[in-house]
């Protein structure tokens, strides 16, 4: 059940959590457009740095070290992957010549190797931070104020409630028929995955039957009776939004400066010197 | 005055070869609390259907005789137009909840006729007061227990303001105490509002004291129909096999026995009183 676990949403309120989904979603793509145009660690390492403040104030550490810990055999790929490639296609760009030989070359490698796999880091790390601390009633809000078209955000919020629901049937089902001596573990793998269909069947029967009553409990309430709806709760930009922004933007201006102007030293010839 | 009217009204699910209501006709007055009751499957939840318009517009099927609510001639009218004027409170608390939050559940009606926010919020938070869960407004209704679910479904219609509520078995999910609690919360809308109130039960004995009307449906007919002391003390509705309250039981076996009680007692506290009085004068 612990995938389940991470769609189950608490209401939390934190000056993070209460920020305009909008402007947080401008806030992580700012972050994703400088972690793309970066290929420096030390770059890397500072755009890894200023999540980190978002995580703790909200206080969704234990969620966020979990989303990391998940993506970790992912970054494990990534960084042998570059490394491997780096050995045997060594480009004069990152200062390494063919073959890798010297210690100084092996090390360039590594740094370039740990910084791509940071890339990788950040975007997770950042994406995961954003959805942490949103609520899928304000991410539904966030896609209807955008012009996203209301049956499609009805869906949305609707299937992150039913989710956990859903959830809890599969597990009283499975326990019901692990009653009547179905025996799930056993077998090839062939025979495992055929041992959960007297479970889907219920499950979607059931799915089906709920969807319908849904269904009929909407339309006696009045869906569709109007063109435009309105809508109980509207998102407004606080002033903590603004500042926000006003970072992003900034942020944003500051990483192409340096991206254009700068060069950023790598950690090898910074300590090397 | 009646606000809602049935003749010889027959109604056929799409494929199914016989109606599963058949030739009802009914007269159902402004301000009525009627219960509904009869053996399961004898067509109640399907009359439920017909009377908000879920029955023909989203069952589609064959219906047939005539069918008027709140002045409105069913067939002729959307499921959404019905809405403003009928509401339906179903038998699952779970399937009829589908925000994420109490407020938002109870708004979504008002939303789809595209009411103002401001007056949206007065609406909503007079809904919740109404139902008496004020401080469950911003909680996720699939967190709550199943009274307080029933409690929310209950003021998500109460706040389009209808003229008549529908609530069909809202109760067989809940425990006695639960129950009783849903039948206050629907007596005091009958009571205070005037919203005809129409509701369907098995568990006449903890509901029959607020009614004024009882029907009996039997396999797809109307076979009683009328108020709770003639039908609970005829013979008629003891072979449907209706779930007639122990008091009134108690007085038809008294009277079997040669006691008669001076009127027909639906309530424990009735049938003390006349049980007292019989005792005095003995
Ligand atoms: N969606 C449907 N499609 C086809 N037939 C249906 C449908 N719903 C109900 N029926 C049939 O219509 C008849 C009346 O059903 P209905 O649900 O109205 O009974 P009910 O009095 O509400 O029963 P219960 O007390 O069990 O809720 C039954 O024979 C049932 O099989
Ligand atoms: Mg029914």
């Amino acid at each position: 059940m612990s995938v389940f676990e991470g769609f189950k949403f608490r209401k939390v309120s934190s000056v993070v959590h209460n920020l305009d989904p909008r402007v947080k979603f401008f806030f992580v793509l700012v972050l994703f457009v400088m972690a793309v145009l970066f290929t420096n660690f030390l770059a890397l390492l500072v755009l890894f740095l200023v999540p980190l403040p978002f995580v703790f104030v909200a206080k969704v550490n234990r969620q966020w070290l979990r989303s990391l810990r998940g993506a970790a055999l992912l970054a494990i790929f990534i960084f042998a992957t570059n490394f491997i490639f780096g050995y045997f296609y060594p480009t004069s760009l990152s200062g390494i010549t063919q073959p890798v030989d010297t210690l100084f070359e092996y090390v360039v490698l590594l740094e370039r190797s740990v910084a791509m796999t940071l890339r990788f880091v950040v975007l997770i790390s950042s994406f995961s931070v954003f959805f942490l601390t949103t609520s899928p009633d304000h991410l539904g809000l966030a896609l209807q104020q955008s012009h996203v078209p209301y049956e499609f955000c009805f869906a949305f919020t609707t299937a992150v409630r039913f989710v956990p629901v859903l959830a809890d049937e599969a597990q009283t089902i499975m326990d019901a028929q692990k009653a009547r001596g179905l025996e799930l573990e056993r077998g090839n793998l062939f025979k495992r995955v055929r041992n959960y269909i007297p479970i889907l069947i219920p499950l979607i029967v059931n799915a089906i039957r709920r969807s319908l009553e849904l269904a009929e409990s909407m339309e006696s309430r009045a869906w569709g009776a109007s063109k435009k709806r309105t809508n109980l709760y509207e998102l407004k930009l606080k002033r903590a939004d603004y500042v926000l922004v006003v970072i992003s933007v900034l942020m944003l201006i500051c990483a192409v400066y340096v991206w254009l102007f700068v060069p950023v030293p790598s950690l090898t010839t910074l300590l090397s010197l | 005055m009646a606000v809602i009217k049935t003749n010889d009204l027959t109604y056929t699910y799409p494929g199914a070869t016989k109606p599963s209501i058949e030739k009802v006709s009914l007269t159902i007055n402004k301000g009525d609390f009627v219960i509904l009751t009869g053996p399961s499957g004898c067509g109640k939840t399907t009359l439920c259907r017909c009377f908000n318009g879920l029955v023909p517009h989203f069952y589609n099927g064959k219906l047939e005789g005539t069918l008027t609510v709140a002045g409105l001639d069913v067939a002729e009218h959307q499921i959404y137009e019905l809405a403003r004027h009928v509401g339906l409170v179903f038998q699952n608390p779970e399937n009829q909840l589908f925000a994420l939050s109490v407020e938002k559940d109870v708004a979504f009606g008002l939303e789809n006729f595209a009411m103002p926010r401001e007056e949206m919020r007065k609406r909503v938070e007079w809904a919740l007061k109404m139902a008496g869960i004020s401080e469950l407004a911003e909680r996720p209704p699939h967190e709550l227990s199943g009274g307080q679910q029933q409690r929310v479904a209950i003021a998500s219609v109460l706040a389009m303001q209808p003229d008549i509520m529908i609530l069909d078995e809202p109760t067989s999910f809940l425990d006695p105490l639960g129950a009783e609690k849903i039948f206050e919360v629907i007596n005091d809308l009958n009571k205070k509002l005037g919203i005809t109130t129409i509701l369907v039960e098995h568990r006449l004995d903890l509901a029959a004291k607020y009614a004024n009307h009882v029907i009996v449906m039997d396999n797809g007919k109307v076979a009683l129909t009328g108020s709770p002391r003639e039908i609970f003390s005829s013979e008629e509705a003891r072979l449907i096999g209706v779930g007639i309250p122990k008091a009134t039981k108690l007085y038809q076996h008294l009277k079997k026995n040669g006691v008669e009680l001076k009127s027909v007692p639906v309530t424990t506290e009735e049938a003390a009183n006349l049980l007292r009085e019989v005792l005095k004068n003995a």
